[in-house]
């Protein structure tokens, strides 16, 4: 075995950069998630989110619900969660997500997978070396049915840094 | 068994929301381990800003871990859920949401929130409610802001149910 000296290693990276997008180009991201009544209590629980909707069975179901409903903001997080390697890791912050729609009810057992169009991009006035990028990503469930869909937009950082 | 009316408070049917009101929520939370990167890992949220602590530092956004916007936007939400949506029957939608300035593990939120509108929803048995919250951090920085909107129940079908 020979010494251990980290420049003689090839860093792996991921992620996209601004000039990697094209408005219209689609991406089908990563692994998929199924989200189950723990994950549920963990999210709603830790957002402080005590609504018995999401936390006890028996109100759900007087509601009409088969189980819990899976809080739709931790639906949300997740099909964003899902994107944020093809979407923005190698970017930059995010700055806002517009016109989000929940569209039916997440059961535990329930297996989300999220993909995304690029909506618009532009080049930074204010932040060289940067650009803005929106995207529509939806979420769907294990039946191909649309749970949730939005708008994200985050500043993106430009492989050539030519300003 | 116990009735769902039982489990709520009775202070949030639809009836009782008029727009223009705007109050502060009771309750504050900091964002720590569990809430920061704990729920950025849980949500499959790979940027690794979210739980390297050494990752960002030097940078513009500040040194250390910065919480994933959208676990900020939930916070705020959460800490507005037993005044907004305790009688609510589903969340339909956000819009407008804001990420004003970066949360790092350690700050506080207290939530802020006004009713921008109230209107009929089409089952008779309820109305939407629009709201716009604040999620507001120790120094009174503003660090998230957006609309929601929910569907929540009308006193006039649900009280006692």
């Amino acid at each position: 075995m020979s010494n251990f000296d980290p420049n003689d290693f090839v860093a792996i990276t991921r992620g996209h950069l601004y000039e990697d997008f094209e408005v219209g180009q689609q991406f089908d991201h990563h692994w998929g998630r199924t989200l189950s009544a723990g994950d549920n209590s963990l999210f709603s629980t830790a957002t402080c989110h005590w609504s018995p909707m999401y936390l006890n069975v028996a109100y759900a179901q007087t509601h009409g619900h088969p189980d819990l409903v899976i809080n739709p903001l931790l639906v949300l997080c997740t099909v964003v969660g899902l994107s944020v390697e093809d979407l923005s890791e190698a970017g930059g912050p995010f700055l806002g997500l517009d016109r989000c729609r929940f569209h039916r009810p997440v059961y535990p057992g329930d297996t989300l997978s999220a993909r995304s169009v690029v909506v618009a991009k532009r080049e930074s006035n204010s932040r060289p070396g940067m650009g803005t990028v929106t995207w529509h990503t939806e979420g769907r469930n294990q039946r191909d049915e649309v749970v949730v869909d939005c708008q994200r937009t985050n500043l993106v950082a430009m492989r050539t840094r030519t300003r | 068994m116990t009735r769902a009316s039982q489990l709520t408070g009775s202070s949030t049917y639809f009836e009782d929301f008029q727009v223009g009101q705007r109050v502060r929520h009771p309750r504050s939370a900091t964002l720590g381990e569990v809430e920061g990167a704990m729920l950025a890992k849980l949500v499959m949220n790979t940027a690794q800003a979210h739980w390297n602590e050494h990752f960002l530092k030097g940078s513009p956004l500040g040194s250390g871990r910065v919480v994933f916007g959208l676990i900020t936007a939930s916070v705020t939400i959460g800490l507005t859920s037993e005044d907004t949506a305790e009688n609510a029957l589903a969340e339909l939608g956000l819009d407008n949401l804001r990420f004003r300035a970066p949360v790092h593990h350690g700050d506080s939120i207290t939530a802020y929130s006004e009713v921008v509108s109230t209107e009929p929803a089409e089952r008779d048995d309820a109305g939407i409610v629009t709201f716009h919250h604040w999620g507001v951090n120790q120094d009174q920085v503003v660090v998230f802001e957006g609309d929601r909107s929910i569907m929540v129940k009308r006193r006039s079908h649900w009280a006692g149910r």
